[in-house]
């Protein structure tokens, strides 16, 4: 309970520097005049309502969808480096995207972002594969390197597709970098809509991929049919990540940094700790797109970079503390 | 034998490929015109358009194939290579900061002390909490490594001016486009130094792969010839990125793919065959990048990355079965 009061107030916190902090500074009156008493001839109640707002909830919508997924795929793959960014599952989303907008010649869109499913089923379908759910579990090393390649593979083939056609640089620009900056011309109110579904069917089977975790014999035994969990899994993991790439594009390494936090909060119940991740993961996002928004401004450093410089230490943290042969 | 004239027939043809193919089709008997006569559009395309950068390309390629081979065998473990291991990341790295921050030093130089950095990084990070050391942990803290250097990288890209972003961009997925005598030279020449050094050291390696302690009964030093081959590979990968980016793959594909064509296990050999196979490799992607689009050059790195993933993939699958990892 101590500590799910701590990460509402962390985000709590988060939301306000979210929506107070920027070129344009904002104080809490002006928040609640743009809220209540809107006034479209104050600048800072402008700034307010059309681009922080938007900001603040794809931030919530990608931080809780990217955490949780983590948190699935970890518990999954029972592998501490899991993260649908390093092992290909942004890139997936992001790929098929890519192709519909460039099929359609559109790239904002709902029905392009909704692309992101598909996209993202497929590419975390064949980490399940490389991740050998089915049967015995993959290494650490081998399922980052599988990631590793599979990235490689997609960023390839989309650079391929947007560098052969000049005009669509705009449409890599959209939808191949993870930013919060468009958050105003993104889908939002359908993404929180298949991220809360999502979420609901990862809270629903969380107690069965505990079970799971326990070993396909044993799981049996319990009563758990072990392909049905997975496959509640990968939906899971697959509206979550595709509403995060929907409106924030690939954002890698915050599904990697959350999960182990709240594991240790949620003393490893998996329910308390997807909970937990959604907090966690919705406050790391806009502290650091906050903070990517403060050290350069007037300009200002895509939150995926922020993550990545963050998380990159993070991996080899854990890294080191990994052994062969185990599989933590 | 008859595996090394297959690489080597292959290389031909393939440098043979990369003078031909271009914006304009040249026919093997007007560049050989152009190479005597010293005139005419062959000669053009032979001294300007297509003869440097596919220089550069068989040099980059070999270096990197070279480097890639050297961590192979000194680590036995064919996921050991510095485009894996962050070594190419950090070369890069040190590139793009060198030219952010004004430092006007030699390419070369500046992708040197970035791969030195990083593997000095990636050796120290990787000793675990208990004092013991692992390929695995190795590979591991490598990526990761290769992670930041990423990152970093990207973050200063974003604050550069919009034009130069842009090349830098280019130039981190792996780049040979507009290359110059220069860059042929400077490749070639550093290539051909660290070839030298390697030769020296060859003999010290095939003794290290019969294990430690054989080797040092048969009077190797062992600490000191295993640092010094690391230091050789991580030179001979810099000197390819300070020419052609961190384009990745090559490094890791050419040992393998090489030895397996070649028919050699020895390492003296095994690195003849990857030098060659890593030109052979990165010639072939270089020309298939200017040629995929009509009117439009890929950067080099897309299409190693379109050939070097599946490897991996494969070579990963491989490895599960044989376990461990």
């Amino acid at each position: 309970m101590k500590s799910l009061t701590g990460l509402a107030l962390l985000l709590a916190l988060a939301m306000a520097l979210t929506l107070l902090v920027g070129v344009q500074d904002a104080s809490l009156g002006d928040l609640w005049r743009a809220v209540f008493a809107f006034d479209p001839a104050d600048p800072a109640q402008v700034v307010i309502r059309s681009v922080r707002l938007p900001r603040l909830v794809a931030g919530l919508i990608a931080g809780a969808g990217l955490g949780m997924a983590g948190t699935i795929m970890q518990a999954v793959t029972r592998n501490p480096l899991a993260d649908p960014g390093l092992l290909g599952v942004n890139a997936g989303a992001a790929f098929a995207v890519v192709v519909g907008a460039l099929i359609s010649g559109y790239s904002d869109s709902g029905m392009i972002a909704a692309l992101t499913f598909p996209g993202a089923a497929l590419a975390s379908a064949a980490v399940f594969l490389l991740g050998g759910a089915r049967g015995g579990t993959a290494g650490p090393v081998r399922l980052t390197l599988a990631g590793v390649a599979l990235n490689a593979l997609l960023l390839s083939l989309i650079s391929a597709i947007i560098l052969s056609r000049s005009e669509v640089l705009e449409v890599f620009r959209f939808w191949v970098t993870g930013s919060l900056a468009q958050a105003h011309s993104r889908p939002l109110a359908m993404m929180a809509g298949t991220l809360l579904l999502g979420s609901v069917i990862a809270l629903v089977a969380a107690p069965r991929i505990e079970a799971l975790a326990l070993g396909t014999a044993l799981a049996r035994g319990l009563g758990t049919r072990p392909g049905r969990v997975q496959l509640a899994a990968l939906a899971a993991i697959t509206l979550m990540t595709g509403s995060a790439v929907a409106v924030a594009g690939p954002i890698a390494f915050l599904g990697l940094i959350v999960p182990p936090l709240a594991r240790r909060m949620a003393r490893h119940v998996l329910r308390r700790e997807l909970i937990l991740s959604a907090l966690l993961g919705a406050a790391i996002i806009l502290l650091a797109d906050t903070l990517g928004r403060l050290i350069v401004a007037p300009a200002e450093i895509r939150v995926g970079i922020m993550t990545a410089l963050i998380g990159a230490p993070a991996f080899i943290l854990i890294a080191r503390r990994l052994t062969p042969g185990a599989t933590a | 034998m008859k595996g090394w004239l297959v690489l080597i027939s292959l290389l031909a043809g393939a440098l043979l490929l990369s003078l031909m193919i271009g914006q304009v089709l040249m026919t093997p008997a007007m560049l050989w015109t152009g190479l005597w006569s010293g005139t005419g559009p062959g000669a053009l395309t032979l001294r300007v358009l297509r003869g440097p950068s596919t220089l550069t390309a068989a040099g980059a390629g070999a270096v990197l194939g070279a480097s890639g081979t050297v961590f192979q065998i000194l680590l036995r473990n064919p996921l050991a290579a510095p485009d894996v291991m962050g070594f190419m990341s950090g070369a890069g790295l040190a590139v793009v900061a060198g030219v952010a921050f004004g430092v006007l030093l030699p390419l070369p130089l500046l992708a040197a002390a970035g791969g030195l950095l990083a593997a000095l990084v990636v050796t120290l990070l990787s000793v675990r909490p208990n004092g013991a050391q692992s390929t695995f942990t190795l590979i591991l803290v490598g990526i990761g490594v290769s992670f930041f250097a990423a990152a970093a990288s990207s973050f200063l890209v974003t604050r550069m001016p919009p034009q130069e972003a842009a090349d830098a961009q280019r130039w981190l997925v792996g780049s040979l486009s507009a290359r110059s005598w220069q860059h042929a030279a400077q490749v070639w020449g550093i290539g051909s130094l660290l070839f030298l050094v390697l030769a020296v050291q060859v003999r010290a390696m095939a003794l290290l792969e019969l294990g430690d302690d054989l080797a040092a009964g048969l009077g190797v030093r062992i600490n000191r010839a295993r640092t010094g081959l690391i230091c050789t590979g991580v030179l001979l990968a810099a000197a390819g990125v300070a020419v052609a980016g961190p384009v990745p793959f090559v490094a890791l594909m050419a040992g393998p793919l090489g030895m397996r064509i070649a028919g050699v296990t020895q390492p003296g050999a095994r690195l003849t065959a990857a030098a060659i196979t890593g030109a052979l490799v990165t010639v072939l992607a270089d020309v298939v990048s200017r040629s995929l689009v009509p009117g439009l050059q890929l950067p080099v790195g897309v299409m190693t990355g379109l050939m070097g993933a599946p490897y991996l993939l494969w070579l990963l699958m491989k490895e599960a079965e044989a376990g461990e990892l």
